[in-house]
């Protein structure tokens, strides 16, 4: 009885001692307290003297690249106007997309892309690109390998959102799908050793993608071949031409092979001095494409073309003329003309008014209108130029 | 299949051989982000390197496009000198990611962040982009102040015994005669500016902190209500009646931003717009940071002896 009652008194009295150590701790955490040494610490600095902002330990904060990954969720919600249907006006978050950066070690780097898109009214997730790039191959050679957006064409690699209009061009649509060519594979690139201009020229073998309109997945060895040619001039200070070139080839649905070529011709124009204020971008792409069946093969082809004038330090205007076939479809064609206006509220967020127009002989003219807004959280980094 | 392995092994050697550095008579190659990083680079380096620098100093330094044009010179660059602090964080990224080029690599030999040991100013207590434009790690416009110049100019040259230990001395001793140099010319510039010691001005955009610390001034308020976002004509409005209230005559603004809002401003206060040099290079003839803060201090002192006129 006497020891039980020992044991109490003992627990009683660790238990309380546990408990005022506890309550003591969160004392000295107590907020107030914290602000108090923190204006100590000041007023001791102030003391020092002037350039006693130096603490030491600024220079830890300022070492980049930290070991999280750099983090940034980009968001792009829509209200659409349709000129067709009974329910012809709708909201739609279009995609929400994280993405993870992070240099690996001194020899690579990776970048992970989740987008959380609007699937016919229902969210779905999807593994955007997942992609590991060599920061150190001798002789100006890097590598890829993962899931990534091919590197054909100009827009192709360009996210949705970075892109200046909320519809992209139906060459892209009717050859590559909505949302672009996008395989998992390697991707080798060099960097030709010209000393007058810039050229780059890749290499990726990816393993074909499923049910692209132009492409499929193939049950033996055979794989989707991409190839471009980047060619960059300098044409002043203020002005840069790129010309590209495309080869792609790779099985098709009919479990045959479809080849295509594509160039892409980009003239930009920004003042260097109020590089803030005024641009200019023209911008053109033409695909050719050979699907081979068991018939004959199917020749199509299509282009685009858009011009886009920032009028004003946060306004951009854009226009845009599509025409495309379709791959697999010799007597089919469409045309689409679509007019954007962009406000960039600031750097992280912008506000699209749009309205497309694609009509052809097959059917009625469509009209669609959008208003997209687009957000960015945490460290965006730039886009290619 | 034996030749298939041959050919392999060839390919293979050929990837290794990695190019040798820079035969010993080439100049070193050094890259900068601005020109004023370029211009210390080669008052310390001499005629042992040669620089590029990829901002002019009239433009807009957060917002350069990354050319692939840049990306050549990158790719060849034996060293890259950047501002930091995220001053470039919209380009220098992409720049180096596509640079192929270790040398030059955070972390790298090559790869100096020229803001260590720089006193940093206004290192915010919470970052929120409530605030606008913010820089999380502090202001990054510190090569306005002559003082945190000596610390930039030192960094330079550690960088450069690094990669070219045989030519130290040189170095140093090319660091010791502008570092002299500087010092003594800061002295007569504080005599200048020391009759408009604490004298309230007003700037457009928030990147003269360390220009008013080294020089006794007094920034009272900014066009832009949140750095980075442009005037609106109610912050113009507020920014007329404080100037008028306290006698403010002095607009500070930076050669890349249009003076119109600026103009009309001091149009109403009967003030001055003083389109002062943010880097190297801002205007004709500021080719050094000696020329940098010249102009810099005959602009501020002929804009003080008007207002009080």
């Amino acid at each position: 009885m006497a020891t039980n009652l020992n044991k109490f008194v003992i627990r009683t009295l660790t238990c309380f001692t546990l408990w005022a150590l506890f309550s003591y701790s969160a004392v000295a955490q107590d907020p107030d307290s914290v602000v108090a040494v923190d204006s100590l610490l000041l007023e001791l600095q102030r003391d020092l003297g002037a350039l006693t902002p130096s603490l030491p330990r600024q220079n830890t904060f300022r070492a980049r690249p930290a070991t999280n990954p750099d983090i940034s969720v980009i968001g792009d919600i829509r209200a659409l106007i349709f000129s067709e249907g009974e329910r012809n006006f709708d909201f739609e978050l279009h995609e929400v997309e994280t993405a993870f950066k992070s240099v690996i070690d001194p020899f690579a780097r990776a970048e992970i892309y989740i987008a959380a898109h609007n699937e016919d009214g229902d969210i779905e997730f999807e593994l955007e690109e997942a992609y590991l790039t060599t920061l150190a191959l001798p002789h100006q050679l890097q590598l890829k390998a993962g899931k990534f957006r091919s590197n054909v064409g100009k827009i192709n690699r360009i996210h949705p959102h970075a892109l200046p209009f909320p519809d992209i061009p139906l060459v892209y649509e009717n050859y590559f799908g909505l949302e672009g060519l996008n395989d998992q594979g390697v991707g080798l690139s060099w960097l030709i050793p010209n000393n007058s201009f810039y050229q780059e020229v890749s290499l990726e073998i990816t393993r074909g993608p499923h049910h692209s309109p132009s492409f499929d997945v193939a049950g033996n060895n055979r794989f989707l071949y991409t190839t471009h040619l980047k060619n960059f001039w300098d044409l002043s200070a203020d002005a840069t031409l790129e010309l590209g070139v495309s080869g792609l080839s790779g099985p098709n649905q009919r479990g045959m092979t479809s080849f295509l070529g594509g160039a892409d011709l980009t003239y930009k124009w920004k003042p260097v001095r109020f590089n803030t204020y005024q641009s200019f971008t023209a911008q053109m792409e033409v695909f050719l494409s050979k699907m081979e069946t068991n018939d004959d093969d199917i020749s199509t082809w299509g282009f685009y073309a858009l011009a886009s004038y920032q009028f004003a330090g946060r306004w951009f205007f854009t226009g845009r003329f599509d025409h495309s076939d379709l791959p697999d479809d010799p007597d089919w064609n469409e045309n689409g003309f679509s007019a954007t206006l962009t406000w960039y509220v600031t750097e992280f967020q912008k506000i699209e008014f749009g309205i497309r127009r694609r009509w052809s002989e097959h059917f009625d003219s469509m009209y669609t209108g959008v208003v997209r807004a687009v957000f960015v959280m945490g460290t965006h980094g730039a886009h290619e130029y | 299949m034996k030749r298939r392995g041959l050919t392999g092994c060839i390919i293979l050697t050929l990837f290794l051989l990695v190019p040798s550095r820079a035969a010993a008579q080439e100049k070193l190659r050094i890259v900068t982000t601005l020109p004023d990083l370029a211009y210390l680079a080669n008052e310390i380096g001499g005629d042992l390197v040669e620089t590029f620098s990829i901002a002019t100093g009239y433009q807009n330094p957060h917002f350069v496009d990354p050319k692939p044009s840049y990306i050549l010179k990158l790719t060849r660059a034996d060293m890259f000198i950047t501002v930091g602090l995220d001053l470039e964080l919209g380009w220098v990224p992409a720049l180096l990611n596509s640079a192929r080029n270790s040398r030059i690599q955070p972390g790298g030999e090559g790869y100096v962040d020229a803001s260590i040991d720089v006193p940093l100013l206004e290192v915010p207590t919470r970052a929120s982009r409530e605030e606008g434009d913010i820089h999380i790690f502090g202001n990054p416009h510190y090569w306005l102040d002559p003082d945190r110049v000596q610390i930039v100019a030192r960094n330079i040259t550690k960088a450069l015994n690094r990669l070219l230990p045989a030519n130290k001395s040189q170095f140093d001793e090319n660091l010791e005669h502008f570092s002299t140099r500087l010092d003594s010319l800061y002295v007569e510039w504080k005599e200048r500016m020391e009759p408009y010691r604490g004298a309230h001005i007003v700037a457009y955009h928030n990147q003269w902190p360390y220009f008013e610390e080294a020089f006794g001034l007094d920034i009272a308020d900014f066009l832009e209500p949140k750095p980075g976002i442009p005037p609106t004509p109610s912050q113009l409005a507020l920014i007329i009646r404080h100037m008028q209230q306290d006698n403010l005559k002095v607009l500070i603004i930076a050669p890349y931003y249009k003076q119109d809002a600026a103009n009309l401003v001091v149009s109403r206060v009967n003030g001055v717009v003083v389109p002062l040099a943010s880097s190297v290079g801002a205007y004709d003839g500021i080719d050094t940071v000696f020329d940098l803060f010249d102009y810099n201090v005959e602009l501020m002192v002929n804009a003080f002896e008007s207002a009080t006129e």
